[in-house]
């Protein structure tokens, strides 16, 4: 379900510290047809250009608040809302060049009337990033 | 530039202020004839695409139900709930005031009581009483008599959870109506234990909601090119849906496939065939639970251009639901686009018409 339309391209930026980049972000939507509380996310997994990035470089905010994965797996009480995109961030000195860079992530959403890890969506999006 | 009196002026920046306005203005409200006392309603889910995209508003789903001459809306909370499940009080007036704008009711609240918290922990009963009792309230605010939530793996009923939220469910006047799902058999475990109950306590807050994707006598043809397009081969998918079609269970097809020397695509295909049916539900069962069904889901997938569902037969199931007298709503809820939106754009309204004008044939309006 949606992985043509979870990867937004608008937001895909750089972030920096100090005037360096130290990493990148972009906007995701659920690939479920609900929203859902942060516990039921198992999993986000990046990789840009077929470079995988790890679980404890990502963060995601929320309604104004951001998580590691492990704080998002005790979130029961922040609702991500249907349609309403994530601001997904990774931690990687440099960052990502400006040009065409290929997205890929996959999105684990684990509600209780199926197995765990059953419902998984890939999407992909080839877009730009400015700076 | 013509004049404008005040009056019109007002009355033209208040057509303004909504998305949609009033089409009818000036023309009769069409309603539906009373040929049966059935009703015809549209769960929001159908419209999920577009409202994810952002193409459409709550409130236009409200004016589209109305253009149908439908009168029920259902809705999955968690989808269009602001501040789920504490929608401002703000939202929730404009709720009532479109309900009232638009000549609809609220029909069923999908809900969704997640026991198992994303598989980090298992929910205590004592916590998962208090989120299905918070739900009933959210019913309530949004003026719901009936509710259906989702209380764990599809086929366990929840038999204590769902008895503890009685005295909340009877506070606020709110029915709960667990799921009869596919692949739920009809007189099976799960519909039994709920009968159970509700002779146990004699309460009438407890019903079911079916969905008639139970009765599928093929499998949806827009799953099978689905499968298709994502590395299923043909002599697989073929194998899949005739063994179906046939009456072979979800564990003989996913048994069968594994000796295809079979790709990820067939895969998919056989573990998602488990999602229909089972094949073996009629649907004159149905009368067995007549007095026990609060609502239903008028699941579809694909609706031909001879207005029919490809999957599933409501030329069998609508003359069922009028011949127990059925007094509730049918509501249309559309899950094609699942299986669709990767190779073409989906209209769900297109999809969600289609289905109406079915149901006003077989209701015997047209």
């Amino acid at each position: 379900m949606y992985e043509a339309q979870m990867i937004l391209t608008r937001g895909f930026q750089n972030v920096y510290k100090e005037g360096q980049p130290v990493g990148f972000q972009f906007l995701l939507k659920t690939a479920y047809y609900r929203g859902t509380f942060l516990d039921l996310i198992g999993a986000i997994d990046v990789s840009v250009d077929g470079k995988a990035y790890s679980r404890e470089q990502l963060s995601i905010g929320v309604k104004g608040r951001v998580f590691t994965m492990e704080e998002a797996a005790k979130a029961e009480d922040v609702h991500w809302d249907f349609g309403t995109p994530m601001i997904v961030t990774i931690l990687t000195p440099g960052g990502l060049k400006p040009g065409i860079h290929e997205v890929q992530v996959t999105l684990g959403v684990n509600p209780s009337y199926v197995p765990v890890g059953l419902f998984r969506a890939t999407g992909h999006k080839r877009m730009t990033l400015v700076m | 530039m013509s004049k404008v009196t005040r009056r019109e002026m007002l009355m033209g920046t208040s057509a303004m202020a909504v998305t949609t306005g009033l089409p009818w203005k000036g023309f009769e409200l069409r309603t539906q004839t009373e040929k049966s006392k059935l009703r015809r309603g549209v769960s929001f889910y159908s419209y999920q695409e577009e409202y994810y995209k952002h193409e459409m508003t709550v409130e236009d789903g409200f004016a589209e139900v109305t253009a149908m001459g439908a009168t029920g809306v259902q809705l999955i909370a968690e989808e269009m709930v602001p501040n789920y499940p504490n929608p401002p009080d703000e939202w929730v007036d404009n709720w009532h005031a479109m309900m009232k704008k638009y000549n609809t009711v609220p029909t069923n609240i999908d809900t969704f009581v997640d026991i198992y918290v994303g598989g980090h922990r298992k929910m205590s009963m004592d916590e998962a009483v208090e989120t299905l009792s918070g739900q009933c309230k959210l019913a309530n605010r949004l003026g719901f008599k009936v509710m259906r939530p989702t209380t764990g793996p599809v086929e366990e009923p929840a038999i204590e959870m769902v008895e503890r939220a009685l005295p909340v469910a009877e506070k606020y006047d709110v029915r709960i109506a667990p799921e009869v799902h596919a692949p739920i058999p009809l007189g099976g475990k799960y519909i039994e234990s709920y009968l159970e109950l509700i002779h146990k306590t004699g309460t009438k807050h407890v019903g079911l909601t079916v969905d008639c994707g139970i009765f599928c006598k093929k499998l949806p043809r827009v799953f099978l090119e689905y499968c298709a397009r994502h590395g299923a081969q043909r002599r697989v998918i073929d194998y899949v849906a005739s063994a179906f079609e046939g009456g072979s269970t979800h564990d003989q097809i996913v048994a069968g496939v594994q000796k295809m020397n079979p790709t990820d695509g067939d895969r998919l295909c056989a573990g998602m065939s488990g999602g229909y049916g089972p094949i073996t539900n009629d649907p004159k069962d149905l009368k067995k639970i007549a007095p026990y069904i609060f609502n239903i889901h008028g699941k579809f997938y694909e609706m031909t251009d001879e207005m029919r569902e490809y999957s599933i037969p409501y030329e069998e199931i609508i003359p069922v639901l009028m011949d127990i007298k059925y007094a509730y709503s049918i509501d249309s809820e559309y899950e094609g686009q699942r299986w669709i939106q990767d190779a073409v754009i989906t209209d769900s309204f297109e999809q969600v018409r289609r289905e109406h004008v079915m149901f006003r044939q077989l209701f015997g309006e047209i």
